[in-house]
């Protein structure tokens, strides 16, 4: 009794705000409901889903939205792998180099898209200026040729230092001795590191590529910020073409054109996406993931 | 350190080795913020045409105060976030000390339920929570971010679940020999040294509100929305030009604030995911 009286704030939350409006999220998928007049309000059925399928814009931005994943995934990973392991060494100035690492993390949305908006900019930009010295008349609009480059850039950057201190704290995790013991061995630090520290690190790997994957696959926010354009960021920006991800499209659907029946459909195909992916890798995860070490 | 890692002699090379990708990747992620200060201090008119500015101007500060309604809108800010972070982390502490120590039927799979709700895509949610919202004409107030916050926030509700299940159980038994009732033993014992889990949780649920554009963008109108939204829009001189100068003076008083907390508070944060194993 004790236990359903003290989760009851959650419990009461989530029936309220997560259970009952996803009920009505489902339910609404099948209606034709504009967000705002009940009276027209009629179901169709599978309708929403059919269309959904046929869908070529949705299909494009599927297309777009898994092309930037298996970007900015593995090489985020990576570099996030790299900076834990930098940082880790016994070097001077570690403090002030993680703090560096981690504030991209930090800085809001909106600050990060300025950022760079500002960084690249054709006229103002630092980036055009520096290679402008090597390459005379260098005048490329990255915001307009190659937008996802830029948004690659600035999601890499802006997660690089949440995903190094996960890390971090999974190298803190192994205990010392095994290091040690591998090396009065005399195994060189390039071993150590490839066969008792990666393989250690698995769970930490695991983790952040589950969320990696979860977040790329959501991605809406940067892209929208993200148009060309100095004036506004507003929230009835449509993305350059490049840049139309999957929720990008479901979110224009919804809030621009108001078919939030049809919006929702198109989300919880998403949701079904990521689960699978999701199911996926937790049954891939048995076979690489290791265990086997309790902290 | 180590032994086996102190016997080693450092040479020049391997010192090398050690710093140098360390400093460039360090260049790289600070030239965007960099920039940015470098812009903010400039003239207008140097925008686009000099590197560094002549004269710093500090006065683009003076003016993206002014020209924006700034502090109207970081209070706006500042209240918002600071209500949802107090109540989420209460009631997340106080959810997870029930589901690390009291064991009723049904527990595990209520416990699942949390982790499943983090899991759903943030606007397949948001979507019909919009429509109740808008329904019970909760718009344009901050009551969501008010219900938000009493229903605590399923990362933090893990967080404080995997924290406290690693406090001894017989801080337990010894008060309730003492007659104090759960939540006396969770005000009294757990919350006082929950110390590094309060800061994580408290911090984050703080910068989601703050950073967030989307949700104040969607629910709240122009005169009580966050500085985020505000700060979206450019600045622009009379004839409606932009001034990317102003602009960017107007992003780094939004964000310097959160930097030098989190350049005092970098060791913190770490100790306190690392304690509050978010590995499971």
């Amino acid at each position: 009794m004790t236990f359903y009286l003290l989760i009851s704030p959650w419990l009461l939350g989530f029936v309220l705000l997560s259970a009952i409006p996803l009920v009505g999220a489902f339910v609404m998928s099948f209606t034709n409901y504009d967000g705002l007049n009940l009276d027209y309000l009629r179901f169709v059925g599978p309708d929403n889903y059919a269309r959904a399928l046929g869908d070529a814009d949705a299909q494009y931005a599927l297309g777009r939205t898994l092309l930037l994943m298996l970007v900015v995934v593995p090489v985020g990973l990576v570099l996030q792998l790299a900076l834990a392991l930098m940082v880790n060494q016994p070097i001077r100035f570690s403090n002030a180099f993680r703090t560096i690492f981690y504030l991209p993390y930090v800085i809001p949305v909106v600050a990060g898209v300025w950022i760079w908006k500002i960084f690249v900019d054709p006229s103002g930009g630092l980036v055009n200026a520096a290679l402008g010295v090597v390459l005379p008349d260098f005048n490329v609009r990255w915001l307009v040729e190659y937008p996802t480059f830029v948004l690659a850039l600035l999601t890499i950057w802006g997660a690089a230092g949440g995903g190094m201190v996960v890390f971090l704290a999974g190298l803190q995790g192994i205990p010392a001795e095994y290091r040690e013991a591998a090396m009065i061995d005399g195994a060189s630090r390039t071993q150590v590191t490839r066969f008792i520290t990666l393989p250690l690190l698995t769970p930490v790997i695991f983790f952040n590529l589950v969320t990696g994957i979860i977040v790329a696959l959501q991605i809406l926010v940067q892209p929208m910020l993200l148009s060309p354009g100095i004036l506004g960021l507003n929230p009835g920006t449509v993305p350059p073409r490049d840049n139309y991800f999957y929720v990008v499209h479901a979110y224009i659907e919804i809030f621009t054109k108001q078919l939030f029946g049809y919006g929702s459909a198109l989300l919880w195909l998403l949701f079904a996406v990521v689960l699978g992916l999701t199911v996926l890798l937790f049954k891939t995860s048995r076979r690489w993931v290791f265990y086997g070490v309790e902290p | 350190m180590s032994l086996a890692l102190a016997r080693r002699r450092t040479s020049p090379a391997q010192t090398g080795v050690r710093y140098g990708p360390v400093v460039v990747a360090a260049i790289a992620f600070a030239l965007p913020i960099f920039w940015l200060l470098v812009t903010s201090l400039k003239k207008q008119s140097e925008y686009g045409s000099a590197l560094f500015p002549s004269v710093l101007q500090w006065a683009n500060y003076e003016l993206a105060v002014e020209l924006a309604d700034f502090g109207h809108f970081a209070t706006n800010s500042l209240v918002l976030s600071t209500a949802y972070a107090l109540l989420a982390v209460l009631v997340s502490a106080l959810v997870g000390y029930g589901f690390a120590r009291h064991s009723a039927p049904g527990r595990g799979k209520l416990f699942m339920l949390v982790i499943a709700t983090w899991m759903v895509p943030n606007l397949v949610l948001f979507v019909p929570q919009f429509v109740l919202f808008a329904r019970l004409g909760l718009t344009n107030t901050y009551w969501p971010w008010i219900l938000w916050g009493l229903s605590g926030s399923p990362f933090a509700i893990f967080l404080f679940r995997q924290f406290f299940a690693s406090f001894p159980r017989e801080l337990d038994d010894a008060a309730e020999v003492d007659g104090a009732g759960p939540l006396r033993i969770f005000l009294q014992i757990y919350m006082p040294n929950a110390g590094p889990a309060i800061a994580a949780s408290a911090i984050f649920m703080f910068l989601w509100v703050w950073g967030d554009w989307l949700y104040p963008a969607l629910l709240l109108r122009q005169d009580n929305t966050t500085l985020a939204v505000r700060m979206a829009n450019a600045y622009l001189d009379p004839h409606g030009n932009p001034l990317q100068t102003v602009t960017m003076a107007g992003v780094a008083l939004y964000v310097l604030p959160l930097i030098a907390f989190f350049a005092f508070a970098q060791r913190f944060i770490v100790r306190g995911i690392v304690t509050t194993g978010i590995k499971g």
